[in-house]
């Protein structure tokens, strides 16, 4: 570290960053550097990390401890426009383009400078100057289009070129954190993307994060691999093997039975539990599937698959045009969510914050929230009956909470998404589970622990439909497979125990 | 000072499961939750410095008398506000139901005030279906609400004062029972204590809540939410009617503008309890709270002999003040 220390080439040097969350150490003493036009990548699980660090970078999340300097500097940056003035710039991982105006007005969001004059637009120099952000990264996007009619890729190169002004304001050369930007890309517009990416270093310092190690490999000068919290490694990628950052990113020590493959029942399920037949709506059509009694059943597919869509109008969240639903023999009218719980449907939504959980009400009201029926005495709560049922469900899933009554939201993210499930599990009514990324953002050890709980419930006849993080989790968790392209199933793989496919055959059913 | 940030709870996870739940009395939380009483108490006390009179028991229980309209007008609505909608069409609701009660007493006798109120009701329940079925936020129809109620009252009463020809009907909302306690204190505490109850002793309370906070999550937990919705505006159009019983009771006469004045005042009881307006967080009760503050400021300023041009300021600054010490900002999570 000493001749980092006086390494003139260094413009950003992160020094035992911390910062802790309830129950959860997001960063723990992260310290890296980055040198002047080098393009770096960062790599590592969800819930590694990468995401609260970059964060910290922009003056999103307040750092605990540690330091951060720029350009020999120490730094305490307080938002994104402070970040900026540093000539720290992000591309966001949900994208932060204004859709209803012209990509040009986009670029120059909150920094219009000489593109207006007296409060009114001036369009010509508002598209010269859009367009020489654009030159930058050779990208040929009209900068008049309104943004919501670009794809996501060209959005994202947008994104890219209103990052890169800040390059004009500060006059230093910008560094710019790139958060999951391949995420939802096409291949070949990862292309793109990647060519992008080598013009940019040509003035600008990158941090690259995805947790794809093939796309971190190929585009960085050097990999820090982030593990708990930790960087648990530094890797040249001209010299090491995927395998190696993948010992690193997962820990050799855990990667044995992380999905409770031994649960998994060696005679495959049978009878037929939730049948969907050429079911239609709104993002995917003629789909049939169909999922077993003690079977999961994963659904893999790209964004704009149509898989959550299906996922929603299973659990009378979306909108259905045409097709039957059965369950257990008898038709299904899925209008509402309401009507799809009274059936014995429970769903998991991918987005726990806001949609699958209320985190001011308590740990025992989220708990009972979907069948509070079950912890009253005729029209009225029984507080009693309410804390035996909730104090059960806490010691069995082992959910750490201070209390019952404590805030849903002051718990940890498995902790949380524990609550959520067990809101499904109370009574016995419980037949379809619908999973929709039940753990993204997870830590290892609690997405351990959900998985055993997928694996306990599919033993007792639950019906499990998993859209799963990723394609291993898919693979790993499943009794079979579906693959969803374009709205439709286009193609089912076996995946029992002991011969589990290879991702290869459903990546390729999947583009 | 209030202090807005919540503190993450970090600690040992192997000794935090093991730590039985204690509930101190006094914690920062539930002293939040106790300053509408601070702020009320508080002042109660300014103005008794000021004029040593305004704590005689006879003013008082003229103050709480004159606040129980208010009160009864904010409860219904603070139901509303605590599902995350806004009800506007209170107060005009009110003056429309003072007019059909002073037309409908000579032919129906006291049966008009269940009339009158029923009327209200169903009018909130349609402006419920209207918000819940075609998706419009509920201060657009409220609001259409408000001004079609007061059109319908002047249309009705031919933009005039109709006096009540037979008291009897009304006399028993504008009496003093046992000669000491004006009997409409006891009537709103009554609709109120039944209201708290409601939401205490069932699961409405917390659908309510869980809807207020977080409406996606409670649709997605197969809350009936349409029906606590249209429920909740049902049951403010009945306060709103209920309040405009109490307000011909004490007038003798219905009018097409006799409530019209108090839609702010209601609004401002409801905030100024600690209701918050984003929804979720919130009590009838803390809206009592709200009705005296804000009848206390109304009242209160003139007794201490505010010079009236003044009066207005004053009362505007206070209440911002009050809102700022009530709010409990650990419940929401923008201040909109």
């Amino acid at each position: 570290m000493s001749e980092a220390q006086i390494d003139p080439r260094i413009v950003l040097e992160v020094r035992d960053l911390s910062k802790r969350y309830p129950g959860v150490v997001a960063l723990d003493r992260v310290s890296l550097h980055v040198k002047r036009h080098e393009v770096i990548g960062l790599a590592g699980e969800n819930g590694a990390g990468k995401s609260t660090l970059l964060k910290a970078l922009v003056g999103l999340v307040q750092p605990d401890s540690g330091s951060i300097e720029v350009r020999g500097t120490p730094v305490h940056v307080q938002n994104v426009a402070d970040a900026a003035r540093h000539g720290i710039g992000m591309v966001f991982q949900e994208q932060s383009l204004v859709p209803n105006i012209s990509a040009a007005e986009n670029i120059l969001l909150g920094c219009e400078g000489r593109a207006v004059r007296a409060g009114i637009f001036r369009t010509r120099t508002l598209r010269r100057l859009a367009q020489a952000q654009l030159d930058k990264i050779g990208c040929t996007v009209d900068p008049g289009a309104r943004t919501e009619t670009l794809t996501f890729a060209e959005r994202q190169m947008v994104e890219i070129a209103k990052v890169l002004g800040i390059e004009e304001r500060t006059s230093v050369e910008p560094i710019i954190l790139l958060d999951e930007p391949t995420s939802v890309l096409e291949p070949e517009e990862v292309e793109i993307l990647f060519g992008q990416i080598q013009r940019l270093r040509e003035h600008a310092s990158v941090i690259f994060v995805s947790h794809r190690l093939d796309e971190v490999m190929r585009v960085s000068d050097r990999v820090y691999v982030l593990r708990g919290g930790q960087v648990a490694g530094e890797v040249d990628p001209s010299r090491a093997v995927p395998s190696q950052l993948h010992e690193l990113m997962i820990g050799t020590a855990d990667t044995g039975n992380h999905y409770h493959e031994d649960l998994q029942a060696r005679t495959p399920p049978h009878r037929p539990r939730i049948v969907v037949d050429s079911l239609s709506g709104d993002g995917f059509h003629d789909v049939s599937i169909d999922v077993r009694q003690g079977e999961i059943v994963a659904i893999a597919g790209v964004h704009g698959s149509g898989r959550e869509d299906l996922c929603r109008a299973l659990f009378g969240a979306g909108q259905i045009i045409s097709g039957e639903v059965t369950l257990d023999g008898s038709s299904l009218s899925l209008t509402s969510p309401r009507s799809a719980v009274a059936a014995g449907i429970g769903y998991v939504p991918a987005e726990r914050k806001v949609e699958g959980m209320v985190p001011v009400l308590s740990v025992a009201q989220n708990m009972t929230l979907a069948r509070t029926e079950l912890v009253c005495r005729g029209p009225l709560l029984d507080h009693r009956r309410e804390a035996q049922l909730v104090d059960a469900w806490i010691e069995r899933l082992n959910i750490r909470t201070p209390s019952r009554n404590t805030g849903l939201g002051r718990l940890s993210g498995g902790n949380q998404q524990k609550v959520v499930l067990a809101r499904w599990l109370l009574g016995d009514g419980l037949k379809v589970l619908l999973l929709d990324h039940p753990t993204r953002g997870l830590d290892v050890g609690a997405k351990s622990e959900v998985y055993l709980l997928m694996r306990n419930l599919a033993n007792s006849g639950v019906a499990i439909l998993l859209l799963a993080d990723s394609l291993e989790e898919a693979i790993a968790m499943s009794d079979r497979v579906f693959v969803m392209n374009d709205g439709e199933v286009v193609s089912c793989v076996p995946s029992p125990p002991g011969a589990k496919p290879e991702p290869i055959e459903i990546v390729r059913e999947m583009v | 000072m209030v202090h807005t940030d919540v503190t993450p709870l970090v600690k040992d996870e192997g000794a935090s499961s093991e730590r039985p739940a204690r509930s101190p009395v006094f914690t920062r939380a539930r002293l939040l939750s106790l300053m509408p009483i601070v702020a009320m108490v508080g002042l109660a006390a300014a103005l008794t410095v000021a004029n040593p009179r305004f704590i005689e028991p006879r003013s008082l229980v003229a103050l709480v008398d004159s606040a129980a309209p208010l009160a009864m007008l904010a409860a219904g609505a603070t139901v509303v506000v605590m599902c995350g909608g806004i009800d506007l069409s209170i107060a005009t609701l009110a003056s429309l139901t003072s007019v059909l009660l002073a037309l409908w007493v000579p032919t129906l006798g006291i049966g008009a005030v269940p009339a009158v109120v029923g009327v209200a009701a169903v009018a909130g329940f349609i402006q419920g279906t209207i918000h819940v079925v075609f998706r419009i936020p509920s201060f657009i129809v409220t609001l259409g609400g408000m001004t079609v109620f007061s059109a319908a009252a002047l249309v009705i009463s031919g933009a005039s004062t109709i006096p009540l020809v037979d008291t009897g009907a009304t006399d028993w909302a504008f009496t003093r029972i046992g000669g000491q306690v004006p009997s409409s204190i006891v009537i709103t505490l009554l609709a109120i204590t039944l209201i708290s109850l409601v939401m205490r002793l069932t699961p409405a309370g917390r659908w309510v809540s869980a809807i207020g906070y977080s409406e996606p999550a409670a649709r997605l937990a197969g809350l009936p939410v349409a029906a606590v919705k249209l429920t909740a505006f049902t049951l403010s159009g009945a306060c709103a009617g209920m309040a405009g019983v109490l307000l011909v009771a004490r007038t003798f006469s219905g009018a097409p503008a006799l409530a019209d004045s108090l839609l702010l005042p209601a609004v401002a009881a409801i905030v100024v309890g600690g209701t918050a307006i984003t929804g979720g967080h919130g009590g009838v009760w803390r809206t009592v709270a709200g009705a005296l503050i804000v009848t206390m400021l109304r009242v209160g300023l003139s007794v201490v002999g505010v010079d009236s041009a003044y009066e207005s300021i004053l009362y505007g600054t206070i209440i911002i003040i009050a809102v700022a010490l009530t709010m409990d900002r650990s419940k929401v999570s923008t201040v909109k």
